[in-house]
């Protein structure tokens, strides 16, 4: 549980007004809450009010980390990667074949059982018809695949496996069915992997009386097979890629869905280098001394950072409807505090008249407000952690533009969120307390009992 | 209109707490409209039309979808090769270029990607260029023919222009991004009226060929991009049937079979592009705006129930002069629903206002679409939003008021 530094002096400022309130205050909290008590009805509706602000605002932020988690954890420190230079993503990147083999046999290029750690990779996106669209749903999905030449190395590079009983596709890249006969003149169908995000979003296709067959009730799984392209597609194993944008991916052979759908070169080659100081050298020789193929490239971690344009953008939406709404919230609890005051403007001459002072009668009501937001924020933060581990789609993309990458996100109710919210909530209380509560220190104690 | 009279007396009673209730309902129908307003642009773009509309051919399979251009002028044609063939209404093709005036420091804000296409076609095939105000058009269409007679001219939306720190009038060089290589030199020869173009930069198509064409002279060789040039044609069809027939055209006509091309209308594919969207639309239908409308409500609920409880000896009074359960019913609903109303209104007019004519449009990153407008009927959202949350806000506080028994009232103040 890390808690960003930007919210720490917020939150120590909170602290300090909450201790301080409560040291300084001499008007018993007792007091306060019966109060509160006293008049439910108004104080149930004003914290509601807070408790959905506030939980709008847990779910949009969990929204926001689920797509930062996408882009900060994609990457791994070790890894570079090499596009074709001026391209802005890997969809516009070509890179010729014999680059590659130059490529990987840079000494800072780590080996594997002999075989050069290199993912030679060509990524596409590509229209695929949806049987059965229901009415009023598109009828085609953007479907992103990954040709890889060796699955075994991809996976490694990138930190993936797949789940129990399934397998990386084979040399050959294609499997015959059972129920097609080659003699007939069935093409084979081409094996794939799945990524977790993409299969559940597959399994969506599936027809009802396909479904008691299935191994996996929300995503498809092995053996089980798709269209695209007038060919089948089977499934040969479904990849543990939750929180990373492969997540969305379907991987293939790339000699065969290359030139299937007119990707005659690699759009990105991945590099492990022994750790992140071998990648920077080996990042800044391919950008600076390598004079043999236009390319450019990058440590991973900064090419998945470099996606996080659209992040920021939904961030900064969030950001500006939360204020607005905590603006509305804010007009609401001054409503209810001014109608406290209101309500007890013999209580405030009394309590004058007993000696508390004006600013001790100002704490009171402030401590008042403050329990009300603190409550429904609270409440409001319970509420929207329910969507903590829901995943949703969504695109991340790079200020270059591009088409960017389709994603399954994991919304994530992290602590910064719920401080966030808590915090949230204690400013918009104390700012719709204020007012109230210096008008109310302004009455004198005779007219107040008059 | 003693009724009204009495009403607006009420409200002005505790001009604090109306206040205040007013500038709640303000500043959460501003929200409301705002998403409402996105909302309703993507579901008008995604609606399917049956009379003049748009339809796309783009490559079968690949995004982003590159074809040869030499399919340009068939598929213009809507691929009519036999007598007794359909063809479109118009067309307009669209080739995408990419450049920087900085290509040793690259930013979002000196780079930008043109669409390259026929000039002549952009008031007659790109939406809402068609029905501009009678000034913006004859500033437009200025443009336009300068860019016919000087093919290095470059039509720049304000936004574009102003990131670019440029003037109309001023040149520019564009080094190729995607056409690497292909670098272009411009003269801003005019902008875009303000609307959703603020950031669309258009380039003559013929520079754009010639200038590949000039590689090849240079180089020897081709372009790499030279046979994948043509990103996609739009062709506009009178009604659902023209459309069946030049689809049928297309999709069964030989020439198009490397790569193979798709055509579908403007709504499906926008729809298919929004499919990415569909859970943050989801939210933002279902989540955001009804929590938003309940907050709301909340908050005007608030408001006329501490009022009707502050008014149990001035309701009480009001029974005894011979108002009946539904004139205080009536009361105590109509002050909420003004207060409502008026501040729905209120807020739904200057958000039109600024959004549009000061800031330009909401800037929200979804899909191509560079900026969202409040549409003139957000104006009648508003007073609708005021209207139905004050009433559900009220109706408790209203109902019980029209309860308050005298006796019981009196019996307290005595």
């Amino acid at each position: 549980m890390v808690i960003s530094p930007a919210l720490l002096i917020p939150l120590a400022a909170v602290l300090g007004l909450a201790v301080l309130l409560v040291r300084l205050g001499r008007i018993p909290f007792g007091y306060n809450v019966r109060n509160l008590v006293v008049r439910w009805k108004t104080t149930l509706v004003t914290a509601l009010a807070f408790t959905l602000v506030i939980a709008l605002l847990t779910v949009m932020m969990a929204f926001v980390n689920g797509m930062y988690g996408l882009t900060d954890n994609s990457g791994n420190p070790a890894n570079v990667i090499v596009l074709s230079e001026g391209a802005t993503d890997e969809v516009f990147s070509n890179l010729q074949f014999t680059d590659a083999g130059e490529l990987e046999n840079h000494p800072d290029v780590v080996r594997w059982d002999g075989r050069p750690m290199c993912s030679r990779e060509a990524y596409l996106v590509v229209n695929q018809p949806i049987p059965d669209a229901p009415p009023g749903r598109p009828k085609r999905r953007f479907l992103q695949l990954r040709g890889i030449d060796d699955p075994e190395i991809s996976a490694r590079i990138h930190g993936l496996s797949l789940y129990d009983g399934g397998q990386w596709f084979s040399t050959a890249g294609v499997r015959q069915l059972p129920g097609d006969s080659a003699d007939a003149g069935a093409a084979p169908a081409i094996e794939v992997v799945l990524g977790e995000g993409i299969a559940r979003e597959l399994s969506r296709d599936r027809r009802a009386e396909a479904m008691p067959a299935a191994r996996h009730g929300q995503r498809l799984d092995v053996g089980e097979v798709f269209a695209l392209g007038n060919r089948k597609w089977l499934v040969a194993g479904v990849m543990k890629s939750a929180g990373s944008t492969f997540d969305s991916e379907v991987w293939a052979k790339r000699s065969i869905i290359g030139p299937m759908f007119g990707k005659e070169t690699y759009t990105s080659l991945v590099l492990q280098a022994g750790d992140g100081a071998a990648a920077a050298r080996l990042k800044d020789f391919l950008n600076l001394e390598y004079k043999k193929a236009a390319v450019q490239s990058l440590l991973e971690e900064e090419y998945f950072a470099s996606l996080s344009q659209t992040n920021r953008q939904f961030l900064v939406a969030v950001i500006f409807v939360a204020v607005v709404m905590a603006i509305g919230g804010v007009f609401g609890v001054m409503n209810t505090m001014f109608a406290a005051i209101s309500q007890r403007t013999k209580d405030i001459g009394v309590l004058r008249l007993l000696g508390f002072a004006r600013w001790q009668i100002l704490v009171s009501f402030l401590i008042e407000s403050l329990v009300i937001g603190l409550a429904g924020g609270l409440l409001g933060c319970a509420l929207g952690s329910l969507c903590d581990g829901w995943t949703a789609n969504s695109i991340v993309s790079s200020p270059q533009g591009g088409t960017g990458k389709f994603v399954v996100l994991v919304m994530d109710v992290d602590a910064n969120t719920v401080l966030l919210g808590v915090l949230l909530s204690a400013g918009m209380a104390v700012l719709g307390g204020l007012l109230p509560a210096v008008s109310s220190v302004r009455l004198r104690p005779l007219e107040a009992l008059r | 209109m003693r009724f009204l009279v009495l009403i607006i007396k009420n409200i002005r009673r505790n001009l604090v707490r109306s206040a205040l209730t007013s500038l709640g309902t303000i500043v959460l129908v501003f929200v409301v409209t705002l998403v409402w307003a996105i909302l309703s642009f993507l579901d008008a773009a995604m609606a399917e039309k049956s009379q003049d509309f748009k339809g796309i051919v783009t490559e079968r399979w690949r995004l982003p979808s590159q074809m040869p251009f030499a399919y340009a002028a068939s598929l213009c044609a809507g691929a009519a090769s036999q007598p007794g063939d359909v063809r479109p209404d118009d067309s307009m093709t669209w080739q995408f270029y990419g450049g920087t005036v900085d290509p040793d420091k690259r930013t979002r804000e000196n780079s930008l990607f043109a669409i390259a296409t026929d000039p002549s076609k952009l008031r007659t095939m790109m939406d809402e260029l068609d029905s501009l105000p009678p000034d913006d058009a004859a500033r437009l269409d200025e443009a336009i023919a300068k860019m016919q007679q000087n093919r290095q001219g470059i039509i720049l939306g304000k936004d574009r222009l102003a990131s670019l720190n440029k003037r109309v009038g001023e040149r520019i060089k564009l080094y190729g991004i995607n056409y690497r290589d292909i670098d272009l030199e411009l003269e801003i020869v005019g902008s875009f009226p303000e609307s959703r173009y603020d950031n669309t930069a258009v380039i003559h198509r013929d520079y754009l060929l010639a200038s590949l064409d000039a590689y090849e002279r240079q180089t020897g060789k081709p372009h790499p991009l030279a046979d994948k040039t043509l990103n996609l044609v739009w062709l506009r069809v009178p009604d659902t049937e023209t459309f069946g027939k030049v689809a049928n055209q297309i999709l069964t006509s030989p020439s198009y079979s490397s790569p193979a091309v798709k055509f579908e209308t403007a709504a499906s594919g926008i729809a298919t592009f929004l499919e990415a969207y569909r859970d943050l639309i989801w939210g933002m239908r279902w989540l955001l705006a009804p929590a938003i409308l309940i907050t709301l409500s909340l908050v005007i609920s608030n408001a006329i129930s501490i009022s009707v409880r502050e008014r149990q000896t001035e309701l009480a009074v009001l029974k005894v002069l011979g108002f009946r359960p539904w004139q205080i019913l009536t009361l105590v609903l109509g002050e909420a629903l003004l207060i409502g109303v008026g501040s729905g209104l209120c807020s739904a007019l200057a958000t039109f206002v600024t959004i549009n004519y000061v800031l330009g449009g909401i800037k929200f990153p979804i899909a191509f679409f560079g900026a969202f407008y409040i549409p003139a009927e957000a104006i009648l959202w508003g007073v609708s939003v005021g209207l139905v949350t004050a009433w559900i806000g009220s109706i408790v506080p209203a109902w019980s008021a029209q309860k308050v028994k005298v006796s019981e009232v009196f019996a307290k103040v005595a």
